[in-house]
């Protein structure tokens, strides 16, 4: 690496080193299937770019399964632990976003049940931003309805909720969630339906 | 015309739906209804945001996963060494066909063939019985049992000569059964 003839002194060569990546470049410029290949050579300076690029997408899929940050970040680091665990059985086949996903999706099924308890943000950025734009009683409106359907999210059968999850929140197409779900696209689309005609149904029966 | 299916009142709301079924919507009050209903829930459903963690929260969170990557790797190498597959592999193939000897052999009849047997023709009974010891040893990876340090070199041999003569005779003679039975 050309860093390191340039750098004779070897804490700073240590620490050059440890962010390169076997092409000579920093780890957070290769593309997601170079990680992956480093990565699943064993390099977990390649894994942690891995992480720090996704993390936000598959703990905002927990959160939606779970609906509280404990939790949502608890399910986020065990689908990132088999990810690492499984690299080795990624082909390529899919966007790496999309494998991660399914991990995901797949340890938040495992572990949510159709009645998981609800519990709500005490608050959010989100909150305030209601009350600087549309003052408080609208906000508050808005914010019991948004409560209204986490609830009825958390009421959906597992696989209408995760496909209303990454279409709606995620905007992945019905070919991609068939991918994750492991099931077609027609299923997809009728989860799709349900999922929503559900929804209205436990909407319209709140008072 | 028949009204949309679910696929299609999916394809609908997305505004990807076929032009001849496009046709009946325009003139389907009850489908369009529908679409425009499954839309309104739609429009709600996203107006509910995930709140953002403090920015804190993703180095932490990051050296979290590092952490327990670690963990799960040092439980993946400190599981004792005989819970490990290349040991459990031979030595449940193992206990199958024990237990699967324990459990077909009828002993009464068998008592009475063995007695036979020894009688009619010792020196056949026991050159065919090697064999039949052979054919069934055949059939576990023995290789892959020492391998795994299940069986030692020389510890089969070691152990079948240490069999007194009617240890041996009772093996043959529960080997043949197994065999006849088998066979038959």
């Amino acid at each position: 690496m050309a860093h390191e003839s340039a750098l004779n002194l070897p804490w700073m060569v240590a620490t050059v080193t440890s962010f390169d990546s076997a092409e000579g470049k920093p780890w957070s410029e290769l593309d997601d299937s170079a990680l992956v290949a480093e990565a699943a050579a064993g390099r977990r300076e390649a894994f942690d770019v891995i992480v720090e690029r996704h993390r936000r997408a598959v703990y905002q899929v927990c959160y939606r399964f779970v609906h509280n940050h404990e939790d949502a970040s608890d399910l986020a680091q065990d689908a990132f632990v088999r990810a690492w665990r499984g690299l080795r059985n990624f082909r390529g086949q899919s966007a790496l976003s999309t494998w991660l996903y399914r991990i995901a999706v797949n340890v938040c099924l495992n572990r949510v049940t159709a009645k998981t308890p609800l519990t709500e943000p005490i608050e959010s950025t989100e909150h305030f931003e209601d009350v600087r734009i549309e003052g408080a009683q609208r906000a508050m409106i808005r914010e019991e309805r948004a409560v209204a359907v986490r609830k009825a999210i958390a009421h959906l059968p597992k696989k209408q909720r995760a496909t209303l999850i990454l279409r709606t929140y995620h905007d992945m197409s019905h070919q991609q969630i068939a991918d994750v779900l492991g099931s077609s696209v027609g299923a997809v689309k009728a989860n799709f339906f349900h999922a929503l005609a559900n929804l209205k149904k436990i909407l319209g029966s709140e008072p | 015309m028949t009204h949309l299916t679910p696929d299609e009142l999916i394809d609908a709301m997305e505004g990807v739906l076929a032009a001849d079924r496009q046709a009946h919507l325009a003139t389907c009050e009850e489908c369009r209804r529908q679409v425009e209903e499954l839309a309104s829930v739609l429009h709600d459903a996203k107006r509910v945001s995930v709140p953002e963690p403090s920015p804190l929260f993703w180095p932490h969170f990051s050296e979290r996963v590092r952490v327990a990557i670690d963990q799960d790797a040092a439980a993946g190498t400190n599981w004792p060494a005989w819970l490990r597959w290349q040991v459990l592999l031979p030595l449940g193939a193992m206990a199958m066909l024990i237990l699967g000897l324990m459990m077909t052999i009828p002993i009464d009849n068998d008592v009475r063939d063995a007695g036979q047997l020894t009688e009619s023709a010792p020196h056949q009974a026991e050159s065919e019985s090697w064999g039949a010891v052979a054919d069934l040893v055949g059939q576990l990876d023995v290789e892959t049992a020492s391998a795994a340090g299940v069986i030692e070199p020389g510890v089969a041999e070691l152990a079948v000569l240490e069999l007194t003569a009617e240890e041996q005779q009772e093996l043959t003679r529960l080997l043949q059964a197994e065999l006849t039975r088998a066979k038959s």
